[in-house]
């Protein structure tokens, strides 16, 4: 089958990348957008524009007999989900199949599958593939006390029920393990009204590595190489890059490979990607698998030169996938910068306000990625991330280079943003040895939002002289009382 | 022209005079003679103080002005003394927790007529579907916190009211 009518179901930046591709090759193309939304750039770019309704945004976004409505509506045979909202929706993939729209992504089943990130788990594992040691109570009460032993030192106790950190308990020898079991229960319970417990091995300083993988449903499956992802603030990735500055050649073939063997293991259909936990010692462990397109798919693209949604859209038509692994290589190095509405200063308080004035870096080897327009406002409706800018160099130094001269060419006023942040992590000396790891912007927290160099008087003088009515209020004064210097009002 | 900037939330007096020659910003550490002309990119501008110029990007909205330099971006709070004074039934700024963005109340846990210590959590808001913690800025009594669990608010509403300190 081909597809001739392609409704992105989401917006923002990714809705403006998907719906380029969907162009260049000729697709008829429709984007959504909710009734109280603002024009953004993806619906500048889309042959049509689909109103949705919602008691929120966000809710609209995730409605899913509207948007199946839609798209029979206005007679789109295929839908690309983006990332986030309805992409991991095995309910949406099921619908969507059951009124004759193909779904640009996985089956449902596989979604399913990989959703839940016990069963995940248990499913990589029984297929010989690395999964962290770990041990879970509910399997046997009785010896969980034995079965943790047998995981290793350090471990973590975690609640089953649990997330955001609470009742977690890193144990580092044996004689403290019955004690640190019994008081994470009773925090388990405080918390969470459940103490059930399960303990896995504690990676320090992990770093956090991916591999985008694709696969044609029938059988194929290449990967693409994989993406660092250690820089995170509140457990979401904000600088990634490629090639990983922390594997060796073998190294990266062997992560690489198994994140291939994890996707023809569930016979992957579509783009996906294989997130593992990469200790110091080189040992990785498969952290769970995202059934669609990243964030951060782009660094991917830099390198290997090969458009992903292109490639998605590709297997939903059924043609296949356009490469064997051996045409797929990487070439340089690439980094992107997620660029957000948040006060990094302020625990990365989102920031909210009109965008008075947007000046995107351009130059050789810089992409932006832009889901905002000059004019626009940035409210609390959706997530903070405005855009993303993705750079490429021959190398990491000179990737870094770019990225830093692109960072603070990036003009963005009338609302806060973690421009200045994001330059100065890649101006940090770990982050240019790329000795970092998923801790590193909260063990660097003080260095990275330090203060610069005093530059308070050129900013009050630039408020004042560009603030008409000061100027022009001052500029009347009698020529007297100007001469007097100091005159006040 | 007397103007209060904010910059980092620290305020500065600072009153704008012409001598005849050249527009002089006058700041609790001297006077500066400055200039200031329109550049070629949009929003750019040359800033010529001292003897040095700096080229800049600027914005200027409604409360503050936003400033590119050096590859850095500046948010200038704008004060204007005369509506402070004129608009000042709402107690000191310190005595106020103004929405930071517009949001919904999750907790409350302090009430009206309980002694606080600076720091301490007054209540829980969500933004972006992010917690934030608003705490005492300093120590005091609470005059009035207007909102509840659940409850929404909009941009700059007062979220709690401190008394006023006794001199």
């Amino acid at each position: 089958m081909t597809i001739s009518k392609l409704l992105v179901a989401n917006r923002g930046e990714i809705a403006a990348r998907v719906l380029r591709t969907a162009r260049v090759k000729g697709i008829k193309t429709a984007v959504l957008r909710h009734s109280s939304e603002q024009e953004g750039p993806a619906h500048l770019i889309a042959d049509e524009v689909v109103t949705i309704e919602g008691s929120t945004p966000v809710a609209a976004y995730l409605d899913i007999a509207q948007i199946v409505e839609a798209a029979q509506r206005i007679g789109a045979d295929a839908v690309h989900p983006g990332y986030g909202f309805l992409s991991e929706n095995a309910a949406f993939v099921a619908a969507l199949e059951k009124a004759g729209i193909t779904f640009v992504g996985p089956t449902s089943e596989v979604i399913d599958l990989m959703g839940d990130k016990i069963r995940a788990r248990a499913f990589v594992e029984e297929r010989g593939f690395p999964v962290a040691p770990s041990a879970i109570e509910d399997d046997d009460p009785a010896t969980f006390v034995e079965r943790s032993r047998t995981v290793g030192y350090p471990l973590l106790i975690k609640p089953s029920a649990g997330g955001g950190g609470k009742g977690m308990r890193v144990v580092r020898e044996d004689g403290a393990l019955e004690a640190e079991i019994d008081t994470a229960r009773r925090e388990g319970e405080r918390y969470f009204g459940d103490g059930r417990l399960f303990v896995e091995r504690y990676i320090e300083r992990p770093r956090h590595i991916e591999v985008q993988v694709m696969g044609d449903g029938q059988g194929n499956v290449v990967h693409f190489w994989e993406r660092e992802c250690s820089i995170q603030r509140r457990f979401q990735k904000i600088i990634e890059e490629t090639p990983s500055p922390a594997l060796t050649a073998e190294q990266r073939d062997e992560i690489c490979e198994t994140a291939a063997g994890i996707a023809r293991a569930v016979n992957y259909r579509g783009a996906g990607t294989v997130e593992f936990i990469y200790a110091q010692d080189g040992s990785f462990y498969f952290l769970e698998m995202n059934t669609r397109l990243q964030v951060e798919h782009p660094v991917t693209e830099m390198v290997t030169g090969f458009d992903l949604v292109a490639e998605q859209l590709r297997i939903a038509a059924g043609e296949g996938l356009s490469a064997a692994q051996a045409d797929i290589a990487q070439n340089g190095h690439s980094i992107e910068l997620r660029i957000c509405a948040e006060d990094a200063t302020q625990d990365f308080r989102p920031a909210i306000g009109d965008i008075l004035l947007l000046d995107e870096p351009r130059g050789e080897g810089v992409r932006v990625d832009s889901g905002i327009l000059d004019g626009g406002k940035v409210t609390t409706d959706f997530d903070p991330m405005l855009s993303k800018l993705i750079v490429h160099g021959r190398n990491r130094a000179e990737a870094i280079a770019r990225a830093r001269e692109a960072v603070q060419n990036y003009v963005i006023l009338g609302v806060t943003t973690n421009t200045g942040y994001l330059d100065a992590i890649l101006a940090h000396p770990d982050f240019a040895s790329g000795d970092v790891s998923t801790g590193f912007l909260a063990e660097q927290a003080d260095t990275l939002t330090a203060p610069g160099e005093d530059v308070s008087d050129l900013l009050m003088a630039a408020a004042a002289l560009s603030d008409e009515r000061l100027v022009s209020d001052v500029m009347q004064i009698p020529e007297m009382h100007r001469k007097m210097g100091g005159w006040r009002n | 022209m007397r103007r209060i900037y904010q910059i980092d939330g620290e305020e500065t007096e600072c009153w704008l005079s012409h001598d005849g020659r050249s527009m002089i910003l006058n700041t609790p550490d001297g006077a500066i003679p400055c200039q200031l002309d329109a550049a070629e990119a949009p929003g750019g501008y040359t800033l010529r103080v001292r003897g040095r110029t700096y080229d800049m990007r600027v914005a200027v909205g409604p409360d503050a002005t936003f400033v590119h330099l050096n590859g850095q971006t500046f948010a200038i709070g704008r004060v204007d003394p005369a509506e402070r004074l004129a608009g000042n039934d709402g107690g000191a700024v310190d005595d106020r927790i103004v929405a930071p963005m517009p949001g919904v109340v999750v907790s409350v846990n302090a009430k009206a007529g309980d002694q606080v210590k600076e720091g301490q959590p007054l209540l829980v808001i969500e933004s972006m579907k992010l917690e934030t913690s608003l705490t005492a800025p300093r120590d005091g009594v609470i005059a009035e916190i207007p909102f509840a669990a659940g409850d929404s608010f909009g941009l700059k509403a007062t979220l709690a009211q401190l008394a006023p300190e006794e001199e």
